[in-house]
């Protein structure tokens, strides 16, 4: 079990052959890096400088967003959206229960209260439940792309222009997913992106993006990221100070160069595992839909007999992990929300059976081929 | 084009000296994929705590943040006031406001400190905490607020943003309240390339809290205890802040130095910074106070030396403080020093001619004049 696992550091141990963590392995052509931030440091640019800038411009024209604003993480991303939008205390977002801390986290610090809507079997939020959801207090949605695949949004955009609600899209897994051939972080307000380390696009630190379309939205969020100063001697409004460094700027600049062949070898590997797995009894893989693009941040797929599976496929060496084992309405963190167990009845299905393989750029032929097989073993004992 | 002879920092300069080091660390950061709250974020809190002599030092992502967190760990919010002065940088108020609860702003006195005289009258019922900021590294007069806060339930917060190795009573300062803040901005006297903020604290349970605060609330992996924040020091930053908390001491002696000959040369024709008796302050900035700030300022850059103004529009005039009823006149103290402070170069890497040169065109100005 995962109880000598501390949130601050990286399992990266050497007792597994397939590996969840490649990051020791991905930066081969460092140099070019550290020539670049040499340049940097050399200069004197430490914040919202020339590399902040270039990420913006191409980051924006690669999502397909009019404009890309770089800000301290995807939490903050997030954050600084919500704040935007001027929430106040007592007003309501919806989101999802099933997605990583921060989400809420966000949520919570911009000063709204989140509302949990069950998810589908896709492991998105479902749409169709969110109308009922919606009331006088509803501020926005904020639907996670979880895995990198995306949501339903034409029904969601539908609700979100009958209702007047703004939909900020969760888009740190999702870097060049696609819906209906557009990509996500351009169909809400705001599409809010991570540059965490174990992110399709990392940085080696914290690091994260907001795309919008919308002028007003841009020029706040530029305010909001940088202490509220319209110049260095006038503050318009009380706000908050998270920027991406310039050195990270750097790094994700080099990788942007990158991010389709990463892209691309997730895919191909998330695919070679639905080949392989599709036909093992005990698990079932997520329907797959031709109009929509995923990008696997995550690969996961529900199993029968999880925990069990799950020791099994470490005792291989396979670094398998859960995404994650307990909804956010279950969390201690949300007891004040007083939800309980049964309310989501797909969510705490899917936490209770969800377990992710390593499909990143790094994973081989013969790292598929294996865990194919041991998943296979594992339920031929059975 | 003007000839920049003095120019007000000099970043390059100071990553020179230190060039090698910092090269070689991102280097083995870049290839150890550790990038976050990792070995080097542990042994440069361990390093910080020892340095200022507190049980505790927390690496967070700037320095608003850390007294944002510091802030929520007390369980300050909505209804509850927090007092600070209003000469500081905006942050002092922003991170109060980010809280929910209402920024109180103290008049200050010549040392730009907090004046404790003023302190007394301002306390309410709803007061859940003192942020007193020692202002360009010089030392607020803490043995009078702690005894005037003994007793009282009200934490004192230290915003030591610019005055990291100062002292007052032989003490540093950032070991004097419930918990204190540091910045690491690249500007600050200990600062790194990027963004980053330092916590440090004695107590057990505001450690406990924060560490948690600043990393979405965890316990562990799947737990999540309360909704929290992602505010944390870049293992890069750590490992550059490491390297640079060595040389701190050496550094803050240059700068001392500095200090003592534009006060020796100065002291007749402006007014210079004043320190309480016990404070040994560390000069983030040298700012001088004169009738002619304006002029002088004119003049220092028409002759190539760079000055700064710490700051022309105190919070409490700023747009964004309109909603809490101040105006001109409400602190007499405050708005003469945005209207007659200037900031002279201070750095390290500030050669003696540099700094001859400041003197020079500064008594230069001051003959003209008359």
């Amino acid at each position: 079990m995962s109880k000598n696992f501390l949130p601050e550091q990286y399992e990266n141990d050497e007792k597994f052959s397939v590996q969840h963590n490649y990051l020791s392995q991905q930066f081969s052509d460092k140099d070019l890096i550290l020539e670049k931030i040499k340049e940097v440091v050399t200069r004197g640019d430490f914040t919202l400088g020339r590399e902040v800038d270039k990420l913006e411009e191409s980051f924006a024209r690669l999502v397909g967003a009019k404009h890309a604003i770089g800000v301290g993480s995807g939490t903050d991303a997030i954050f600084l959206s919500l704040r935007a939008l001027d929430l106040q205390p007592g007003d309501e977002v919806i989101t999802t229960s099933f997605t990583f801390y921060a989400t809420i986290g966000a949520i919570v610090t911009a000063g709204g209260t989140p509302v949990f809507c069950d998810i589908e079997d896709d492991f998105n939020i479902s749409v169709t439940r969110i109308k009922s959801l919606i009331t006088e207090k509803t501020k926005a949605i904020v639907p996670v792309h979880w895995s990198g695949r995306p949501c339903e949004m034409n029904e969601m955009i539908e609700i979100s222009e009958e209702f007047g609600i703004p939909i900020i899209e969760d888009a740190c897994h999702s870097i060049l997913a696609e819906y209906h051939g557009k990509k996500t972080g351009t169909f809400g307000i705001t599409g809010c992106f991570s540059f965490h380390p174990l992110k399709n696009l990392n940085v080696w630190g914290d690091g994260g993006i907001i795309t919008t379309n919308s002028d007003d939205m841009n020029l706040k969020i530029r305010l909001l990221r940088n202490h509220g100063l319209v110049d260095r001697d006038h503050c318009e409004v009380f706000a908050y100070n998270s920027r991406l460094d310039t050195i990270q700027a750097v790094v994700a600049n080099h990788l942007l160069g990158k991010i389709e062949d990463i892209t691309k070898a997730r895919i191909a590997h998330a695919d070679y595992l639905d080949k392989g797995l599709s036909h093992v009894s005990g698990i079932e893989i997520p329907q797959r839909n031709p109009e929509i693009k995923e990008v696997f941040h995550i690969y996961s797929f529900m199993a029968e007999n999880r925990d069990s599976l799950w020791d099994f496929l470490r005792e291989n060496g396979i670094d398998a992990k859960i995404h994650y084992p307990i909804p956010m309405h279950l969390q201690p963190a949300a007891r004040y929300l007083n939800y309980k167990k049964g309310d989501f009845p797909v969510t705490e299905r899917v936490a209770n059976q969800t377990i992710s393989l390593p499909v990143h750029e790094f994973v081989q032929l013969k790292d598929l081929d294996f865990m194919i097989l041991k998943v296979k073993e594992f339920y031929s004992h059975d | 084009m003007i000839d920049i002879k003095v120019p007000f920092v000099n970043l390059a300069a100071s990553y020179k000296n230190d060039a090698q080091a910092i090269s070689a660390a991102i280097d083995e950061i870049g290839s150890s994929g550790q990038y976050i709250l990792g070995a080097k974020v542990k042994k440069f809190e361990v390093e910080f705590a020892s340095f200022i002599g507190t049980k505790f030092a927390l690496g967070v992502a700037n320095g608003s943040d850390a007294l944002f967190l510091i802030m929520k760990a007390l369980g300050i919010g909505p209804g509850d006031e927090v007092i600070t002065q209003p000469n500081s940088f905006i942050a002092s108020a922003w991170t109060i406001v980010a809280t929910g609860a209402t920024p109180v702003f103290c008049e200050v006195d010549e040392t730009l400190g907090l004046d404790p005289k003023q302190l007394l009258k301002l306390i309410t019922p709803r007061t859940k905490a003192v942020m007193p900021v020692h202002l360009t590294g010089n030392p607020t007069k803490m043995d009078e607020i702690e005894a005037l806060l003994s007793g009282t339930g009200i934490e004192i917060i230290e915003d030591a943003a610019q005055a990291v190795g100062a002292k007052f009573n032989g003490k540093r300062v950032g070991s004097f309240g419930i918990a204190a803040m540091f910045s690491l901005h690249p500007l600050k006297n200990l600062g790194v390339i990027g963004d980053g903020g330092v916590i440090t604290t004695d107590s057990d349970e505001m450690y406990d809290k924060i560490r948690k605060l600043r990393n979405h609330g965890l316990i562990d992996r799947d737990h999540c205890e309360i909704w929290g924040y992602n505010s944390r020091l870049d293992e890069l930053q750590a490992a550059v802040a490491s390297i640079r908390l060595h040389k701190l001491d050496e550094n803050t002696c240059k700068v001392r130095k500095i200090a003592g000959k534009y006060s020796s040369e100065l002291g007749h024709l402006v007014t210079l910074p004043k320190s309480y008796l016990g404070a040994e302050p560390v000069f983030h900035n040298f700012i001088i106070h004169t009738k002619n700030r304006e002029a002088l300022q004119s003049y220092l850059y028409e002759v190539g030396v760079e000055t700064k103004v710490h700051y022309p529009v105190p919070i409490h005039l700023q747009e964004c403080a309109e909603s809490l009823g101040y105006k001109v006149g409400s602190f007499p103290i405050s708005e003469y020093q945005s209207t007659n402070s200037l900031s002279l170069p201070i750095y390290p890497e500030l050669t003696d001619e540099q700094v001859e040169t400041v003197i020079t065109e500064i008594k230069n100005f001051f003959r003209k004049d008359l």
